[in-house]
């Protein structure tokens, strides 16, 4: 049985006369987290468009005094060196964090851990492979993405799952999806809601799904008086992982706003199996970033999500040049310096290709035209690293970018000098940029309330 | 008696009570049956016909043979052509299964060569050719064996009396030049598929570098090739032996040496598998020796198979293959200049000599040779 | 002179029995999240192999060398449970599947395009006993029969009712999480017991990494599972099954930390051989071998280190190079390397060498750190984060060996205290290249493969086999290891009484791992409970979800 639904009817009222008043019952209140944070609805033209937040993420760094040049002080202008030279189009989208800090307090150095885990969490792990704080895209993601299919997308060209650096904590730390396949079917598949098909056919199964869901949810609550704090909260956290899948059953039920921007992209090929065994050799990364990014930047041009991580090398860059009898990170470690370049060849060569992914990455968004100007223009993109000179796994100066507009809210092309400040400093400013009602972030030596203003429209 | 590598076995001390093991663990492929001798194996993958060609087509001194196509083309009128062409609406032909039947009666001319005469084919007129001086002599002259004959010299190192009438009759034809057709789809078909593989066992071997008196056997596989990421064989994997009514189906050997990693046989008749181009056949190759010079690690060896070829099993071969468009050669003509050139065994009835001598340039790859009574359980057999 | 035969008799009669289970405190009640394999386990055994289930859960954090202690905390995050939900669904339509109800359903509903309370109820009683490993209260029940009747009214179709109904039930927490459940003990008033549908689920994920059987659960509903000779009947049946191969199969991968198989890679073209079907040939050459020598033909668990016996396949063939007769086909065949070969034990096996090395080369310390951690259970320090490798890397250096290059790893200071833990053991193996093929020489230079492991000396890899067999820390370091399995729990100092008994047990039963499992599985360690005695007391339920009053006050 399908309902065909004329545009614009009363969305309450459809939903009632579906059941006849039948025995499920409909948690309407659902329907008001479709609206975004001002409480206005979305019309199909003249509304203000979201503004969306995107993490991506490149291990080992930068070589410092090749890949930015050095400012004293915060100013317009960011000088990109040959290895970041690829970045250089996009100067006027960016925004260049150097120099900031990240004491550690006395707490050891986790080497490419610590340094990921403090700029994104704003705390520094007291034990290796701890996570005790959120990441600052599931804090963002907890203001924005509620009105979205997905309240985040996590995504990985580098083949390894679970290295996705988007956490809750230690032990709430979702999987990256790594096969364009999978990913796929994940966005576009048979539930994916075209906003521009002609008739709207909302399925009834999906409401009695969402309201077994529901009920199943309901009856693990008797777990929740007899169980100690630390299992209470991993059930709470269950039960948020519930009401997420919900809020999708429930969108699949409301007719979306014609979007002419969201076009249906074309199928990935799987990858062949002589690929798979070598998925972390470099052209493959690369080439694998560049499906995973089309996919994901017309997922957000579609509205499936608001918040969306992207992983281009991970934080022990073990990947490989072919041929090569190392890892990027062992080159970092065991690879001489050539007297005359003043760096390491190779592991420069790895770095070139970060730089180079950015800007494929950025090319990408900015691909997608968006009211009067880009994707990219309505997005904040925060991209970063673990360390600063992968060598000696240094923590100063942790290179940040910011990229795109934020819809108008921050301003680009500024080369920001950390002076030693905390690097808690970015993360907190992208969250305000972002509305995130927040005042402070980080412990210890790591916490802040100073914003970055010079990026503020 | 023990080489440089070996001799590493003694450095340490406390190796020279394994020493026999250290010896035997140097090998590069299955270790000693007996305590005394060991069994290299190798598998074929490369086979090409040997041709020497020079940069500027020096042994063709009237340029490439005549193909096919070329006497089919200007053996039809202009109204035909016209007719072909569809009046020059067609730029190329689909001529593959037309041109060779022009015989007077529609005949095939590869399968019936002496339907027609054509022009008398360019054969080689150089100097030089890879190979080996299998008749013993240096002029060429006709003896019990042998059909007179011109002979060749070495380019490496100026061998005189090189036979390799084979290479004279293909050498100025287009596709049988290095890298041309026919025989570089006949080894692309044999990767792919397995078939026709030749397995080359040595045994009674000492010392794989170096060994007096050893046993080579030539066998043939059914088993496939195990390719790596770039279609390469794989060293080191294990090939079962083809066997027919309890017996390998092939199963010729010849006596040889080792000297300095290099393997020589003497000389003897062999039968051989061979497939290419959709076609089997297994001729003996009468008076053949193999040359092989095995790799430092033991994990490859090439070198070259002479001898003397069965010109109608050649003849058939060539004849039987559909690519004679992009292959250039013409069987008429082909099938004229092999009974002038061929220089092996004279018929005993009409003193037409029967065979080509020939050689061929072989790559093969360590492998384990498995027999089926054996037990296949350890290491070391 | 008269000799006292007393006292010796005594002290024979207390060594003999000398070796009794102590008592332990148990921990809290916990809640431990199925693993992947235990997900994919349990719905193949419920619903059949036919059904085809995958499982791509949040990943477990390995905690304390196991991932089984990591399910205690693992959670589920929206991304991880839209996993579980979409695969839940996948498997319930293929459940109701044409060719597929027959099997399953016990009755037939009177209108397949309509719902059958009453078929329903049959078919959700009788699952749901599996799946909750437990029977269900009348209200668990009825929430799946509400939900297929209802969907079955708005689809039009019995059977995909059903299909939601039990996709629901695939989602709860009841089946994701295995869940303790504890009742007052009527042996020791005052105190709380595992309900025995809890010991129920702690026996069969132990032993077989699946949901309990028919047969366990009929123990668990006649209180058997309490009394030790009940325990004992289910623990012998269930170790005689040769299911018992997917739970030994199930620790060792934990153990030997199996997952980094899945981002095994090597380089292509300094090792062609070396495919993916190499590298999951490798890992299930090793799991086959430790189930032959270990639950097959029962043998001494130190001799994995030294046995020359396991099984290839042609792909393994060739890296081994070694004939075989099966050279194509992927079968598996006994093989046994010669007694001169360097390669003996599981150590020398492709799937140790090749896991625990780079990309395109061998690595002495991460050999070496990987024997210690995981075999000896001793913890490598983490390298210092200034650490600059450089001067030992340079490529135009005369150090042509690993050993040369390592010197440095030695001599320096700062670096020799801990890799004089690590490189002496890894430079053993150093015959062995990146992927575990054999080689006397490096560059040209013969491999020197002698050492020491806590003063036991060797020349070779075999020797480093047998060297280890005879450290104290290996049979120690299963013993725990294998104890913090089955519990869920990391086994410390505090339970050092726990572990002198098991361990003596151990040796007592010739190191015999199967003779381990079981001793854990009949333990009273393995059930223990304790409430812990803070403000925020767990509050102890019944199974079907009462409170239990009484315990509460008494904390109090």
């Amino acid at each position: 049985m399908s309902v065909f639904l004329p545009r614009r009817q009363n969305r309450r009222r459809f939903l009632r006369g579906l059941l006849g008043g039948g025995a499920v019952g409909v948690a309407l209140p659902f329907l008001d987290c479709f609206l975004n944070n001002n409480g206005t609805a979305l019309a199909a033209t003249g509304a203000p468009l979201p503004v969306r937040f995107g993490t991506w993420y490149w291990g080992m760094g930068h070589t410092p005094g090749h890949a930015i040049a050095e400012k004293t002080q915060t100013s317009p202008g960011i000088e990109f060196l040959d290895e970041a030279k690829s970045l250089k189009p996009f100067e006027n989208q960016l925004n260049f964090f150097g120099g900031f800090g990240m004491p550690l307090d006395g707490r050891s150095n986790y080497t490419h851990f610590t340094g990921w885990v403090g700029n994104r969490t704003g705390t520094v792990p007291q034990r290796n492979r701890e996570i005790a704080n959120t990441t600052l895209d599931l804090l963002i993601a907890d203001e924005i993405g509620n009105g979205t299919r997905f309240k985040t997308i996590d995504v990985s060209s580098v083949g390894i799952a679970r290295e996705n650096y988007s956490a809750r904590n230690t032990d709430s730390r979702p999987q990256a999806e790594i096969s364009p396949v999978a990913l796929y079917a994940k966005l576009f598949g048979p539930e994916f809601i075209d906003p521009n098909v002609a008739q709207f056919r909302p399925d009834p199964m999906v409401m009695v799904e969402k309201s077994v869901l529901s009920a199943f949810m309901e009856e693990s609550r008797d777990y929740l008086r007899t169980l100690g704090a630390a299992d209470k909260d991993r059930l709470d956290e269950y039960f948020t992982s519930i009401r997420q899948v919900e809020n999708q059953l429930a969108l699949q039920l409301q007719e979306p706003e014609p979007n002419e921007v969201c076009i249906i992209p074309e199928k990935p090929d799987a990858l062949p199996t002589d690929r798979l065994a070598s998925v972390r050799e470099m052209p493959n990364v690369i080439a694998t970033h560049k499906v995973m990014s089309k996919l994901l930047a017309m997922a957000v041009a579609c509205n499936q999500t608001k918040v969306f991580n992207m992983v281009f090398t991970d934080n022990f860059a073990n990947v490989r040049k072919p041929g090569e009898t190392y890892t990027h990170h062992l080159l970092t470690h065991s690879e001489v310096i050539d007297t005359k370049l003043g760096y390491q060849p190779l592991a420069y060569w790895f770095n070139q290709r970060a730089s180079e992914g950015f800007a494929t990455y950025l090319e990408t968004l900015s691909g997608i035209r968006e009211g009067a100007g880009t994707l990219l223009d309505n997005c904040l993109i925060f991209a970063s690293s673990e360390t600063n000179y992968a060598k000696v796994h240094s923590l100063d100066g942790i290179p940040i970018y910011f990229a795109g507009k934020a819809g108008g809210r921050m301003k680009s092309g500024l080369h920001v000098v950390g002076g030693g400040d905390p690097i808690t400093r970015v993360g907190l400013t992208a969250m305000k940029i972002m509305g995130v009602p927040i005042q402070t972030w980080g412990t210890k030596s790591l916490r802040t309330t100073k914003l970055v203003t010079d990026v503020f429209a | 008696m023990l080489n440089q590598s070996s001799k590493e076995c003694f450095k340490s001390p406390l190796n020279w009570i394994f020493s026999i093991a250290c010896v035997m663990s140097l090998t590069a492929a299955t270790p000693a049956v007996s305590a005394d001798t060991i069994t290299l194996g190798f598998v074929v993958r490369d086979w090409f016909t040997s041709v020497f060609n020079s940069k500027f087509l020096d042994e063709c001194p009237e340029g490439l043979s005549v193909a096919n196509d070329e006497i089919w083309w200007r053996g039809l009128s202009k109204e035909e052509r016209a007719k072909a062409t569809e009046n020059g609406l067609i730029q190329s032909l689909a001529r593959q299964f037309i041109t060779p039947r022009r015989g007077p009666n529609g005949e095939h001319v590869c399968h019936d060569p002496t339907s027609v005469i054509d022009p008398p084919m360019k054969v080689v007129e150089g100097k030089y050719s890879y190979g080996a001086n299998l008749d013993g002599d240096t002029d060429g002259s006709r003896t019990p064996k042998t059909c007179s004959h011109v002979n060749f010299t070495h380019p490496d190192d100026g061998t005189p009396g090189i036979d390799n009438q084979m290479y004279r009759l293909l050498g100025c034809i287009y596709g049988w030049r290095r890298g041309g057709l026919p025989e570089a789809n006949a080894h692309e078909g044999r990767g792919t598929s397995g078939l026709g593989m030749i397995l080359i066992e040595v045994s009674g071997v000492t010392d794989p570098r170096n060994s007096d008196d050893v046993i080579v056997t030539f066998y043939r596989s059914i088993d496939q090739f195990a390719l790596d990421g770039s279609g390469r064989p794989l060293p080191y994997s294990s090939y079962n032996i083809d066997m027919k009514d309890g017996k390998p189906r092939y199963n010729d050997s010849l006596k040889g040496a080792i000297k300095d990693g290099v393997l020589t046989t003497a000389r003897g008749d062999v039968r051989l598998p061979f497939y290419g181009n959709y076609n089997f056949m297994h001729p003996i190759i009468r008076d053949m020796g193999l040359r092989l010079e095995i790799a430092p690690d033991g994990a490859r060896a090439n070198g070259m198979i002479t001898g003397y070829y069965n010109m109608d099993e050649f003849l058939y071969y060539n004849g039987g293959m559909t690519g004679h468009v992009s292959g250039g050669d013409n069987c008429p003509s082909m099938y004229v200049a092999a009974h002038e050139l061929a220089d092996g065994y004279p018929d005993p009835d009409t003193g037409q000599c029967t065979h080509l001598s020939s050689a061929f340039e072989i790559g093969t790859y360590a492998a384990f040779i498995i027999h089926p009574d054996e037990e296949v359980k350890s290491a070391n057999r | 002179m008269k000799v006292s035969f007393l006292p010796l008799a005594m002290i024979l009669v207390l060594t003999s029995c000398g070796n009794s289970e102590p008592e332990i405190t148990g921990a809290p009640p916990d809640m431990r999240r199925l693993t992947d394999g235990q997900y994919v386990n349990a719905i193949t055994d419920i619903f059949g192999p036919q059904i085809k289930a995958e499982s791509h859960a949040d990943p477990l954090v390995r905690t304390d060398g196991l991932f089984a202690i990591g399910a205690r905390s693992a959670r589920i995050t929206p991304s991880g449970f839209d996993r579980y939900y979409y695969q839940a669904r996948t498997i319930a339509q293929r459940v109701v599947s044409p060719e597929n109800r027959t099997m399953m359903f016990p009755c037939e509903p009177r209108d397949a395009s309509a719902a059958d309370d009453r078929c329903a109820r049959l078919y959700f009683t009788k699952i749901g006993r599996l799946l909750y490993r437990r029977p269900l209260t009348a209200a668990e029940v009825q929430t799946p029969i509400d939900a297929a009747s209802e969907a079955a009214k708005v689809g039009g179709d019995f059977y995909r009712g059903i299909a939601v109904g039990i996709a629901g039930m695939l989602t709860t927490t009841k089946f994701l999480f295995i869940i303790d459940s504890t009742e007052p003990d009527p042996d020791l008033t005052g105190n709380v017991r595992l309900t025995s549908f809890s010991k129920a689920s702690r026996l069969s994920f132990l032993l077989w990494n699946t949901t309990p059987d028919e047969p366990l659960l009929a123990a668990a509903e006649t209180g058997e599972l309490h009394t030790k000779e009940g325990l004992k009947r289910q623990v012998d049946r269930m170790m005689a099954s040769p299911r018992l191969d997917t739970g030994v199969r199930a620790f060792f991968k934990d153990f030997l930390e199996f997952e980094q198989f899945e981002t095994l890679e090597k380089d292509s073209i300094i090792y062609p051989a070396f495919t993916i079907q190499v590298a999951e040939d490798a890992k299930e050459q090793v799991l086959r071998t430790i189930i032959d020598h270990l639950v097959v033909r029962n043998q001494d668990y130190r001799a994995l280190f030294t046995t020359r016996q396991t099984f290839i396949t042609g792909a393994l063939a060739r890296i081994y190079r070694v004939p075989t007769r099966r050279p194509a086909d992927g079968a598996w065949i006994p093989f046994e390397f010669s007694e001169n070969d360097p390669r003996a034990g599981i150590l020398t096996q492709v799937g140790f060498a090749a896991l625990s090395s780079h990309p395109g080369r061998s690595s002495p310390t991460l050999r070496g750190k990987a024997i210690r951690e995981h075999i000896l259970c001793q913890r490598v320090p983490d390298p210092p984060g200034d650490v600059d490798f450089s001067l030992f890397e340079d490529p135009n250096s005369p150090n042509k060996t690993a050993r040369e290059r390592l010197t440095a790893h030695r001599t320096a200071p700062a670096c020799a205290g801990c890799h004089k833990i690590t490189d002496p053991i890894g430079l053993a193996l150093e015959n062995l290249d990146g992927i575990g093929q054999l080689r006397t020489t490096e560059n040209g230079e013969f491999i020197d493969a002698s050492g020491d492991l806590d003063g036991t000396v060797f020349t070779d890899a075999a020797g480093l086999g047998r060297a280890v067999s005879t450290n104290p820390a290996t049979t120690s370091c299963v013993t725990q290891r294998l104890a913090s399995y089955a519990l869920g729990r990391s086994i410390g100092p505090e339970d050092r009484e726990l572990l002198r008994y098991l361990e003596a047990g151990f040796a007592d039963d010739g190191y015999r791992v199967p003779e381990l499992l079981r001793r854990i599985a009949n333990s009273e360690a393995l059930f223990a409970i304790s409430v812990p005695t803070t403000d925020n007391a767990t509050v102890l339920s019944n199974a079907d979800g009462t409170v239990q009053e009484k315990v509460q006050e008494r904390q109090l």
